[in-house]
């Protein structure tokens, strides 16, 4: 997408240029999907010359598939080939003229199912154990021996979705006398499609070209390279037509993917002055039926691990990390991704520790948090930068003030409860992270190119990509910055295969770690070189993982007689490093604050024991409305990271995180029960209530 | 099988053969091409799609075409155009009040109807007002602070 300084007044007039908005004369895809979870397909008849089966399609493209260490490579197909395993998996695809034609031709397709009731899902894992992995730092033996007190716990989150308003959708174009493949998807991740599709459609990698229009939102759910993708592509050559599949909502919440569903049992070994010793943990994830491009079913399960405990020095550390497979939507990336089933976990058995040893929930964080930066942790993660005692202290007049509130309200008979959330999270994992640990599907690297025009304009185009979050008003803040030109002379262009640098897209929080480093790296050689016209400059870094962190302070209220938790305050204290562009961060913040209430009151995917989902419309799945946010402040604590340009450290997740702690404390808080699974519903209130 | 439609959009009157069964978002989205009314869950819960009809804000996919037949649609399209946006739409650039913009239009629609309704909008019970319009991005602070502004009540 090009963006010119008027984008944002594009926006507000609905003219973005969404993909469902792109005007060209297409076929309509409509996909037959099983309402089995498991099950062998006997037959398919198709109407007549106007569809495709798995088994046709998978002469015409490969599968995806993710191997590493710890892995089961499973291939994941464009269609379901031979059997189905999970509802809304795709049997087979049908085209028309539109889309009422087409959804008209899927339910005259007739597919005989025989159910498998028991059984491996894959061949290739019959323990249904997709990934497995261990970590340990650290002497644990001697850790736990030395305990005054061993605290056992297990917390679970619930099921979700990312939900992004704008669900998926793609449109492919085959140019037969040029052999050429254009392909526009709602995606985060351009390259990634473009590597994948090539080798699905055993293509060169310079005959695809890649597009992203205007993205409503991706929240992770578009970082992926998903069957549809390939599947519209390899029917664009088949036919030599242009064709488009937009998803409707029904799809995105059956079959897109979803994320969060982990347990995670804590054992923490503590001394007599409360400090956190060590932790013996075990990260079991439900990561559904697939192992998901690029991230593979170890994303979620690693991603908690590391992150447990990240913000407190411990003395050792073990980790036992588990994704197993089910007859559900494949699981992936949602904003935070495991970070936030790590932050929960954690600050929810914080809280049980200092009510267990009779300490104030602050002051017991404040004495375990970690003190020196940079350090290395017994998680094994080099730490670059932080000051999580400042990130404490700043909480402290507010939390005092909500404690005297609380009293005052417990004496009127309410359930007001205060809840903390401190945390770090990583960001921008880079190439030679991912391949330490044996992922050679994501490439890791970022870039930016800097053009001077003739007419002394700036164009600017990266390897990342926009879902929303309005990269381009970052860019040209820098670029006015360090060139002194004005903002309305710089063009930005992402999400364009053909027009931009490579790169790793846009996730893990890497627009303000990897693509800001290679961008600012880029306008500094233009600016010593005087904006000379017709100047071009291309950057590429290799980021390192830098440490984003916070400290969340909320504040709720549970009516007594419906039992609904309503979030009354929210403080959100950040350490995203230097911030660039402060409005985009803030917004960065409460958007993702507002998620992680969703994540603790509302979101839940919930399948039945025969594996049939029950959130197939927004009237089951939940999710946050204007009156469920209250007003989110927002401060910033900036220890700049000396591992990037700017001194910045990524924020799109930060808020989610740390949500996900505090507005559970603060629940649990309120009625005073030890709260272990999510989410907060008020059913599950009742039951603890009673319990 | 068509059925004959005439419906005032954005001002202009038109006439078109429709099939009954189309709705009123695909009917501006595919056959006007007017591709600012945006579909977000096509079963009435996410409010994306919302536009005006006789001034009260509806959700087009919830209607067929053949339903606005003698009435009076307004989408985005219909509201503002480059230099001459409306004071909402105005609010809504400087207040931060999207981030993808994919809501945008349907929040717009529904807060041109909230401020030609001319009741008092407070901040205490506009989120309320707002429930039936879903963001994934800005947490809504930015939205209720937009719409507050351009009632020139702050």
């Amino acid at each position: 997408m090009r963006a010119g300084f008027d984008s944002d007044a594009l926006l507000v007039r609905g003219q973005g240029g969404f993909l469902a908005d792109l005007d060209l004369d297409a076929l309509d895809v409509c996909f037959v999907r099983s309402p089995y979870p498991h099950a062998r397909v006997q037959s398919i008849s198709l109407p007549g010359g106007r569809g495709l089966t798995g088994t046709q399609l998978a002469r015409l493209a490969g599968p995806l598939q993710v191997d590493g260490p710890g892995l089961k490579a499973v291939p994941w197909w464009p269609l379901a080939v031979e059997k189905v395993r999970f509802v809304g998996e795709a049997v087979a695809l049908v085209w028309a003229e539109d889309r009422y034609l087409a959804e008209d031709l899927a339910e005259e397709a007739e597919v005989e199912y025989e159910p498998i009731p028991a059984g491996p899902l894959h061949d290739e894992a019959p323990d249904g154990v997709l990934y497995d992995g261990q970590r340990a730092g650290g002497d644990l033996d001697a850790a736990f021996g030395r305990a005054v007190r061993v605290l056992e716990r297990t917390f679970k989150t619930a099921r979700q979705t990312p939900l992004p308003l704008e669900a998926r959708g793609v449109v492919a174009h085959w140019d037969g006398a040029a052999g050429r493949l254009t392909v526009w998807t709602s995606t985060q991740v351009p390259n990634l499609v473009r590597t994948a599709l090539a080798s699905s459609l055993r293509l060169a990698e310079g005959d695809l070209r890649v597009i992203v229009p205007a993205v409503g939102g991706g929240f992770g759910l578009k970082a992926h390279v998903f069957p549809e993708e390939l599947a519209v592509a390899a029917l664009a050559r088949h036919l030599d037509r242009t064709v488009r599949w937009v998803e409707d909502r029904r799809e995105n919440l059956l079959a897109s993917a979803h994320a969060h569903e982990e347990t995670v049992r804590l054992r923490l070994a503590l001394d007599a002055q409360g400090r956190f010793l060590a932790v013996d943990a075990e990260v079991t994830c439900d990561v559904g039926a697939y192992s998901v491009f690029p991230f593979s079913a170890s994303l979620e399960p690693v991603t908690t691990g590391q992150t447990l405990f990240g913000p407190y020095a411990l003395e050792a550390f073990r980790l036992r990390a588990l994704g197993l497979a089910s007859s559900k939507c494949p699981a992936g990336a949602y904003r935070g991704v495991g970070m936030n089933a790590a932050a929960y976990a954690t600050e929810r058995m914080v809280d049980v520790a200092a009510r267990e040893l009779g300490l104030d929930p602050l002051e017991l964080r404040r004495r375990n948090a970690i003190r020196e930066f940079p350090t290395a942790t017994a998680a094994g993660r080099q730490l670059d930068s932080g000051d999580y005692l400042g990130l404490l202290g700043r909480l402290d007049a507010p939390y005092r003030e909500l404690r005297r509130q609380q009293a005052e309200a417990r004496r009127e008979g309410r359930l007001f409860g205060i809840g903390l959330g401190f945390f770090n999270e990583h960001s921008g994992t880079g190439a030679s992270e991912y391949r330490s640990r044996g992922i050679t599907t994501i490439p890791g690297f970022d870039s930016a190119r800097v053009r001077v025009g003739e007419d002394g304009s700036i164009e600017i185009a990266t390897g990342g990509a926009d879902a929303g979050q309005g990269h381009a008003q970052t860019y040209r803040l820098l670029a006015a910055r360090e060139l002194g030109v004005a903002a309305e002379k710089v063009v930005v262009i992402e999400g364009d295969t053909d027009a931009c640098p490579p790169g790793s897209g846009t996730f893990v929080s890497r627009g303000a770690v990897g693509c800001l480093t290679a961008l600012t790296e880029a306008l500094r050689e233009v600016a010593e070189k005087d904006l000379a016209p017709g100047l071009e400059v291309t950057k590429l870094v290799d980021p390192r993982q830098v440490f984003p962190s916070g400290a969340h302070l909320a504040a709720v209220e549970v009516d007594p007689l419906g039992l609904n938790p309503r979030v009354v305050r929210y403080l959100a204290v950040e350490d995203c490093g230097v911030v660039v562009n402060e409005r985009a961060a803030e917004a960065q913040v409460r958007g993702g604050v507002a998620m992680g209430i969703g994540g603790v009151l509302l979101e839940e995917i919930r399948y039945s024991e025969d594996g049939q989902p029950l959130a197939s419309t927004l009237l089951d799945y939940l999710v946050p409305l204007a009156p469920d946010v209250p007003e989110i402040e927002v401060e910033h604590l900036e220890s700049p990271s000396p591992l990037t340009a700017l001194g910045s450290k990524g924020v799109g997740e930060a808020g989610t995180i740390g949500a996900f702690a505090a507005v559970a404390n603060a629940v649990a808080d309120a009625v005073q029960a030890e709260l272990t699974d999510l989410p907060y519903s008020p059913d599950r209130l009742f039951h603890a209530l009673q319990g | 099988m068509e059925q004959s439609l005439r419906v005032k959009v954005n001002g202009q009157d038109l006439r078109r053969e429709v099939p009954p069964r189309l709705t009123l978002a695909d009917f501006l989205r595919d056959r006007l091409r007017l591709t600012g009314t945006h579909l977000g869950c096509e079963h009435g819960v996410c409010g994306a799609c919302t536009v005006l009809l006789d001034g009260d804000a509806v959700r087009a996919c919830l209607l067929l075409a053949v339903q606005a037949d003698g009435r009076e649609v307004t989408t985005v399209e219909g509201m503002g155009e480059p230099g001459r946006l409306t004071p909402l739409q105005r609010a809504f650039l400087a207040r931060g009040a999207f981030q993808c913009g994919f809501c945008t239009p349907g929040f717009l629609a529904t807060g041109e109807a909230l401020l030609r309704s001319g009741r008092r909008l407070t901040r205490a019970e506009l989120p309320q007002l707002l429930a039936g319009n879903l963001c994934r991005c800005t947490g809504y602070g930015p939205i209720v602070d937009a719409i507050l502004e351009a009632t020139g009540s702050r």
